[in-house]
């Protein structure tokens, strides 16, 4: 009992959140800024909990770096249409993410991906990883 | 008379009761029928939202000290993204608040229909548990889990669950963390188709007082529960090419704790942030000036669990581990013995006033292990191994089982005294066979056992003057020794861990047990011990330590598979060893910070770098302090600068 005024705080303010993760994505990303990666498909890890692709860039200074961006699981691509076969390795990419909250690391959630070559595109408002 | 009688008859009758209640009440307290509590649970509803993800820095009802505040204002929830934690099921605390609901089964004994245990399980946990048949829970130094070691006893219509032995984790995901040391009590309550779970968290390094939430599910004849599976790989989910990359942040850095009040700005930032006072009625932020608290408190001494994981008690302690492979705690520091049908190796062998019970306790392992009267399986002179007019059989009648093979092989870690200590007088009591043939050329070097250790050990022990026999007999000086043959079925690798602890450290892996004797790299009661004037570095025990997670594999998600014997405490397994690895890593990464800040060693101090892991691995007295080890990573890093 002595701990409802704060329980009932909380309650107020947790947010809602339909995503199955073993992680908190609102704690992982920051949901306030983008980032905007472009590379050549290096690795794609189609599968549960959640997919991958590892980007290489050209980098900011002219070393390679390699990005982890974290996607959907495999059901919830499969129902976008995603599939294993979707992405081939060496696939030019341009891919809007969220960047990690640590500073530094390689590492996004997916808000959007197109492959110029064939137009290619996932990432409409539904199909974002939320 | 008849009043005598009857006064008789009455204390004849209550005896008489008493004795016919008496083995009732040695049983566990149980409700004559207890309810039943086994099926598929759907999750109703909680003091928060059903997920219990709380955003960023919201505290809010939790009895943090300072060290659970910085703990948890530090760690990235990309931790996750490790190689060791990506299939780590959800920490125990949060099991309940968890999506997918619970599946509660009843394992009954065959006999007597007693329930032996309930098993729960949840959509991202492993298989819970829960000992019903009054097992006690086993010792400090046995190994750690996601679901921990739980017993349980009814009280009245409720099943009070008792949990120990957990990992470090989390009370809600995104942010709140736990030690390894808190235990849970879980209280089940059924009425009617409604489940409640009443759940204290006592957590003595992170909060002042247990922390207490409650949950309601629901019985639900039509739901399953799923579950999630994991199949991570070892590349890395947070980028780049370091495989051993530590995501957290710098004391200060993570300016998200107060994002979400930018929307909720009605709230004060004070509460926030958590605290016992801030759960109490009296409490109001910003206006506590006369307000009296309860001075409440956690029920667990955290000096005293975290000693009994490596008891100075003068004794000689036993704990399986795998395939070959024990783990004898002596006196509070551990030997790693090998026995098998070569003989014993031994991987340090403790201090000198510990010796002679180590043998004994080596000496009845082996009688109980190596060679036990087994089973006939055949009968008659052309059975298997029958080697002239007798059976396997009749050898085993009429004669007593053959003695077990020697002590063969010592190996050392390092120098350290609390591991060379007993070297002379255990390897005198070990044979080394180096041939019949070669007998004389050999004879005084195959009567003791052969000591192995890098060749600093052997460099450190001669300048101190250590007698010839207590100092290795076969030293290496490059990455790896391995024993020239497989010794008890396995191979056997000593590995080189440069500028460690010291300029000497090994840690030996028994390639087919799946067991790491890591020597003083890792220690579950303390700091790693780092001299610097040795030649060792904090970064060298980091190395050390990443170097067995590379060798080390979990069994399933993030737990078992490779065992690794510390110096020090409880055994430990991959998830224990990145733990301690991310603590290291990230003290370093602030004393680094600090250093190229241009701070001095006292400013360093004075920051207080290691506060939040001091309650857990820190001491202000003893041999190896935490100014100390401050110190220790301060110089090894300037060096290097």
């Amino acid at each position: 009992m002595r701990r409802i005024l704060f329980l009932v705080f909380a309650a107020a303010l947790a947010t809602a959140s339909g995503a199955y993760a073993h992680h908190s994505y609102a704690a992982t990303y920051d949901v306030t800024h983008e980032v905007t990666i472009e590379g050549k498909l290096v690795q794609f890890v189609y599968r549960n909990p959640h997919s991958f692709v590892h980007v290489s860039t050209a980098g900011e200074k002219g070393v390679a770096e390699r990005w982890a961006v974290e996607w959907s699981g495999t059901t919830q691509l499969n129902n976008a249409g995603v599939t294993k076969e979707s992405l081939k390795v060496g696939d030019l990419v341009i891919i809007r993410a969220r960047p990690s909250r640590v500073p530094g690391e390689f590492r996004a959630l997916m808000l959007n991906l197109k492959r110029p070559s064939d137009g290619f595109t996932w990432g409409s408002a539904g199909q974002q990883v939320d | 008379m008849h009043r005598a009688r009857t006064v008789a008859a009455t204390l004849i009758a209550a005896a008489a009761a008493a004795l016919a209640i008496a083995p009732l009440a040695a049983q566990p307290p149980r409700p004559v029928n207890p309810p039943d509590i086994a099926g598929e649970w759907t999750l109703s509803n909680n003091e928060e939202d059903t997920t219990a993800q709380p955003p960023l820095g919201d505290y809010l009802g939790i009895p943090f000290n300072a060290a659970g505040r910085q703990r948890s204002d530090t760690t990235a929830e990309s931790i996750w993204g490790t190689p060791e934690y990506q299939c780590r099921p959800h920490s125990a605390p949060h099991q309940w608040r968890g999506l997918g609901g619970a599946r509660i089964l009843k394992e009954q004994d065959p006999l007597t229909r007693d329930v032996k245990a309930y098993h729960i399980q949840f959509m991202r946990s492993l298989d819970w548990p829960v000992f019903m048949d009054r097992r006690p829970h086993p010792p400090a130094w046995a190994p750690h889990t996601w679901t921990g070691f739980s017993t349980g006893e009814w009280i009245g219509n409720t099943l009070k669950i008792t949990t120990t032995h957990l990992k470090d984790g989390y009370l809600k995901r995104g942010g709140p963390q736990t030690s390894d040391l808190y235990s849970m009590t879980d209280y089940l309550t059924r009425h009617g188709d409604i489940l409640t779970i009443v759940t204290s968290v006592d957590d003595p390094v992170y909060m002042d007082e247990p922390y207490v939430e409650s949950t309601t599910y629901t019985i639900d004849l039509n739901s399953n529960v799923a579950m999630e599976t994991c199949n991570g790989t070892a590349f890395a989910e947070n980028g780049g090419t370091d495989r051993h990359h530590v995501p957290h942040f710098l004391p200060g850095q993570n300016t998200a704790l107060t994002e979400w009040l930018k929307k909720d700005d009605w709230i004060p930032v004070e509460p926030t942030r958590g605290g016992a006072n801030t759960m109490y009625p009296e409490y109001r932020a910003g206006s506590t000036a006369g307000a009296k608290f309860p001075a409440s408190k956690t029920a667990v001494d955290a000096a005293k669990s975290i000693g009994e994981q490596s008891p100075r008690d003068g004794q000689v302690h036993v704990l399986p581990v795998q395939g070959n492979i024990y783990m004898v705690v002596a006196d509070g520091v551990n030997v790693t013995v090998s026995m098998g049908a070569d003989g014993v190796m031994l991987v340090n062998t403790g201090t000198a006033s510990m010796s002679d019970k180590v043998l004994a306790a080596v000496n009845q392992l082996a009688n109980a292990t190596v060679t036990p009267p087994g089973p006939n399986s055949c009968f008659g002179a052309n059975c298997p191994g029958a080697w002239g007019w007798a059976s396997p059989y009749m050898n085993a009648i009429i004669s007593s089982p053959a003695p077990p093979r020697p002590i063969r092989y010592i190996a050392n870690t390092s120098a350290a005294p609390e591991h060379v200590g007993g070297n002379e007088k255990i390897a005198a009591a070990g044979f080394f066979p180096r041939g019949a043939s070669f007998g004389s050329a050999v004879d005084g070097i195959g009567r003791h056992a052969s000591i192995f250790a890098h060749e600093n050990v052997q460099n450190r022990l001669s300048s101190a003057s250590v007698p010839a026999a207590a100092q290795p007999t076969d030293t290496f000086f490059d990455e790896f020794q391995k024993l020239p043959e497989y010794f008890n079925g396995e191979a056997v690798i000593l590995y080189s861990a440069p500028a460690a602890n010291t300029d000497g450290d090994s840690l030996v892996y028994f390639r087919h047990s799946e067991v790491i004797s890591a020597g003083n790299l890792l220690s579950s009661i303390s700091y790693p011990v780092i001299d610097v004037e040795k030649g060792g570095s904090v970064q060298g025990v980091i190395d050390g330590l990443n170097k067995i997670l590379d060798l080390a594999v979990a069994e399933y998600r993030g737990q078992g598979g490779t065992w690794i014997i510390p110096g020090r405490g409880r055994l430990s397994d991959t998830a224990d060893v990145a733990s301690y690895r991310n603590m290291l890593t990230i003290v370093r990464d602030r004393v680094k910070d600090s250093i190229k800040k241009g701070m001095t060693l006292a400013q360093v101090k004075a920051s207080r770098p290691t506060m939040d892991f001091d309650p857990r691995f820190g001491s202000t007295t003893g041999p190896w302090t935490t100014e100390m080890f401050v110190e220790a990573v301060y110089k090894s890093l300037q060096e290097k600068k």
